[in-house]
């Protein structure tokens, strides 16, 4: 793949790019609905219960029944909402879900666009979903949905900060904001991968990304059991198969970026399984991590506005800002 | 300038936490309460207007759906008064099976009350797992009595059924499994930084406040008022066994968690005591005329039930049917606190707080 | 930190503990005996002594009844016998008043239907309604005697 990217762009190179392009967008709505069946199976063993199991074997059609329904639901705009923000909202909360993850290397050969400032083109352009979900909040002219994209604004913005800063410590070690050359620099084994080092980094970019994905135990935007589902609570039908699809896809891009942050990316842990192609390293670890978020979920309970504010700027930015100083000191003194 | 203005916000009678149809209207001002007005009546059925054409024994079914979740104690509320007016003598089986089931449904009913909090709070798999012990509860009922949650078990007198063969070895067997779950509970919820987080100093008031507003159950022990109606006004045999009147000294939603997973273990004990001091045969029934009919005069007996004092306050006038049934239930009373603690606090602990108190709509209606 | 540490230990051992769930509606519930289901009704031993609309405090049973055609017998038989399941609580009062046993109950509990015409049920109906009928019934009759041990 890299010498179709490096090679000159013909008419037949563009139809394989975009070939390339459309089954990774095919592979990810594959992984959104399965992703969707094993949380409610993970979820559901948690809590000593067998998740779905009617529709299909072992309930493997549940998301494409779902889906479905979704799909052939009545478009209800409620009157007094400004309709072309109400329209506009979802897509701008999913669009740049999609965009963020054309620059995601999942082997050595199928880096994608790999960007020289791939880590800086994510997470900017991951901050554009808050536009689509505080439009989709006060176009529903419903407090409740009001209420709920507020909130979902300020914790989004706030969680962005610790979010970069933790991860300034790889970057620093690495010296470089490409993704791919982040995972090569963790080349070698388990012994050699950011986590390691950068172990206070991981645990704050955990939890930022946590809330960056408005999941438990930061899912105040859409707290069930208070605001009824917060900033989405009047879109039905498909549009709010675009918030779903929105948040699902920001699960995959955010335990991808942390598999290549932290966990090195497609490289095994130990000599001995080196036989192993490096994509399926790559999906274990990723796996991994969608795993922990559901564990997460079903264990923890919700934090209160005040609370997640005070965590976010009073306890992970101070964090994070000393284990950008130490990191720094600690490279000086390796290099001199 | 910018312009602010408050919110009228209608947390209506339906949503997913108002634990029934319940309705608050709030005033806020971002995310503060200024003012916070409850509406109740959505679930009225009428039960005490009902109650004057039927006669005792028909009254009883429809205590069972008032409080439905602790439907036992319910049952025995009112036929604690009718006894208390006629004077009538229970024999001893009668009383410890009456005893074994209020105090399986006491643990039953905070299960309940454990799971929906968390719940709230937005922890998914408590609540699961609180009812996976409630089940087996249920399942001991539904062998006793024929129902799951509508038990009509008490009659005026006596039970209405003999426990069953094997059913007392059950029970036996159910008391460690469920003190092995109560560790569990603790170990995945009480010592959980969120969770404390969200409910220490929340909700607080005090002794007197409680005292004031007529507070009774959990809410009155957790402001350190020792006071349980088991002890101090003692009905049927609780004065044979030993267990403590669990109390915590703050008055927030802390303590009343605190104070009802402690109630759990006290009944966890209880239970045990009776289980082994059990007679081995007796009468389930006493020697009560083919119709109840009590003299003329007014009584009004309250026990404990899993939600504070509930009380029946019956005037006879000498007829097979009262002349006016009254049911002091202790959610209606407890909910009038809510108005004074919402003042100044935010939307998340009006959540909270509302499920701290531990209302059941059934019963706050009648 | 600590505290959620456990916390996440205790959901994941529960990940492998067998699941609780019942797999109703294909394998059926058996409810205990005593269970309080719908009612079965055996006109020949019905004697029309009204006590069970009397007890019912909902006031869902209305019967008819008609002299015996047998016109050596004396007394009543029953002619129609309805049972309204809209407000029927199942709470067994009409059972156990009737002194002949004529209405019982059974274990069963399904009785959901699309129409609420179809839960006002005749005496027919609750004739055929004889499946998994309950064996301590628990009316006013006497019992047999037990056996001479306890005495």
């Amino acid at each position: 793949m890299i010498d179709l990217i490096q090679s000159q762009l013909t008419f037949t190179n563009l139809i394989l790019l975009f070939i390339i392009a459309a089954v990774l967008l095919m592979t990810l709505l594959g992984f959104v609905s399965y992703a969707i069946y094993f949380e409610r199976k993970f979820i559901g063993w948690i809590q000593l219960r067998i998740g779905p199991n009617r529709t299909g074997p072992l309930g493997l059609f549940q998301s494409f029944a779902d889906i479905l329904k979704l799909l052939i639901k009545e478009d209800v705009i409620p009157t007094k909402a400004d309709k072309t923000l109400f329209i506009i909202a979802p897509v701008i909360a999913f669009a740049p879900a999609f965009i963020v993850l054309a620059t995601i290397p999942y082997a050595e050969n199928l880096p994608f666009a790999d960007l020289n400032v791939g880590l800086l083109y994510y997470i900017a352009i991951s901050g554009l979903t808050t536009l689509g979900m505080l439009m989709g909040g006060w176009a529903s002219n419903n407090k409740y949905a009001l209420l709920g994209g507020m909130r979902s604004a300020a914790q989004m913005i706030s969680y962005e900060v610790p979010l970069v800063i933790s991860v300034i410590g790889v970057i620093l070690m690495t010296g470089s904001l490409k993704l791919s050359a982040i995972v090569e620099g963790q080349a070698g084994y388990i012994w050699n991968w950011n986590i390691f080092p950068q172990a206070v980094a991981f645990i704050i970019f955990l939890i930022a990304a946590v809330s960056e994905l408005n999941r438990t135990p930061f899912d105040l935007p859409e707290a069930e059991s208070e605001l009824v589902a917060g900033y989405h609570v009047e879109y039905s039908g498909f549009r709010f198969a675009f918030f779903m699809l929105a948040e699902y896809t920001y699960v995959f891009a955010f335990s991808a970026l942390t598999t290549i942050l932290f966990l090195g990316g497609w490289h095994a842990p130990l000599p001995a399984l080196e036989f192993v192609p490096g994509i399926l390293w790559f999906l274990l670890k990723f796996s991994f991590m969608v795993f922990f978020l559901y564990w997460i979920r079903a264990t923890l309970p919700r934090l209160r506005v005040d609370q997640l504010m005070g965590l976010g700027w009073k306890v992970l930015l101070p964090i994070a800002l000393v284990n950008v100083f130490i990191t720094a000191i600690v490279l000086e003194i390796i290099r001199n | 300038m910018l312009r602010t203005e408050e919110l009228l916000l209608n947390v209506g009678p339906q949503h997913p936490s108002t634990h029934g149809v319940f309705r608050i209207v709030l005033k806020i001002d971002g995310e503060i309460i200024k003012e916070a007005t409850p509406v109740i009546g959505y679930l009225h059925r009428g039960t005490e207007k009902l109650a004057e054409n039927l006669n005792y024994t028909q009254i009883i079914p429809y205590t069972d759906r008032m409080d439905y979740v602790s439907a036992m104690t319910n049952n025995y509320a009112l036929v604690n008064s009718v006894e208390k007016m006629m004077q009538l003598e229970i024999p001893e089986r009668a009383e410890f099976l009456r005893l074994i089931v209020m105090e399986l449904q006491r643990i039953a009913s905070h299960l309940v009350w454990f799971g929906t909090y968390l719940l709230d709070i937005g922890a998914m798999s408590p609540f699961l797992y609180a009812f996976r012990d409630r089940e087996t509860i249920i399942n001991l009922f539904n062998e006793l009595c024929g129902a799951r949650l509508t038990y009509f078990y008490m009659r005026v007198g006596g039970v209405k059924w003999d426990a069953p063969e094997g059913w007392i070895e059950k029970v036996k067997n159910f008391l460690p499994e469920m003190r092995r779950n109560l560790d569990e509970y603790h170990e995945l919820v009480s010592g959980n930084e969120i969770f404390l987080a969200r409910v220490k100093g929340i909700g607080k008031y005090d002794a007197q406040t409680a005292i004031n507003f007529g507070l009774s159950g959990a809410n009155l022990r957790s402001t350190g008022v020792k006071w349980d109606l088991r002890k101090d006004q003692p009905y049927s045999i609780y004065d044979r066994f030993e267990f403590d009147v669990a109390t915590h000294p703050d008055g927030d939603c802390w303590s009343r968690y605190v104070v009802r997973m402690e109630e759990i273990k006290q009944s966890i004990r209880i239970l045990e005591q009776a289980v082994e001091q059990f007679p081995a045969e007796g009468e389930i029934m006493g020697k009560v005329p083919r119709v109840i009919r009590p003299a003329e005069g007014e009584v009004y007996a309250g026990i404990e039930s899993p939600r504070g004092e509930i009380g029946v306050h019956i005037v006879s006038k000498g007829k097979a049917e009262p002349y006016r049934l009254k049911f002091r239930r202790p959610s209606f009373t407890n909910l009038q606190i809510l108005e004074k603690l919402l003042v100044g606090e935010n939307i998340t602990n009006m959540v909270t707080i509302l499920g701290g108190i531990d209302i059941v709509l059934g019963e706050v209606d009648g | 930190m600590r505290g959620i540490v456990r916390g996440l230990g205790v959901t994941f051992k529960n990940m492998t503990r067998k699941k609780i769930t019942y797999a109703y509606p294909d394998v059926p519930i058996n409810m205990p005996d005593r269970f309080r289901g719908i009612q079965h009704f055996d006109p020949d031993k019905c004697i029309v002594c009204n006590q069970c609309s009397r007890i019912c405090p909902t006031e869902c049973i209305t019967l008819t009844g008609k002299p015996n055609p047998d016109p050596e017998k004396k007394g009543k038989v029953i002619d129609t016998y309805d049972i309204n399941f809209e407000i029927c609580i199942l709470c067994d009062l009409c059972t156990e008043v009737c002194p002949t046993e004529a209405i019982v109950m059974t274990n069963n509990f399904e009785l959901a239907t699309y129409s609420r015409d179809d839960l006002f049920k005749n005496l027919e109906w609750l004739n055929n309604n004889n499946t998994n009928v309950r064996s301590e019934q628990n009316s006013a009759m006497p019992k047999p005697k037990k056996e001479a041990s306890a005495e």
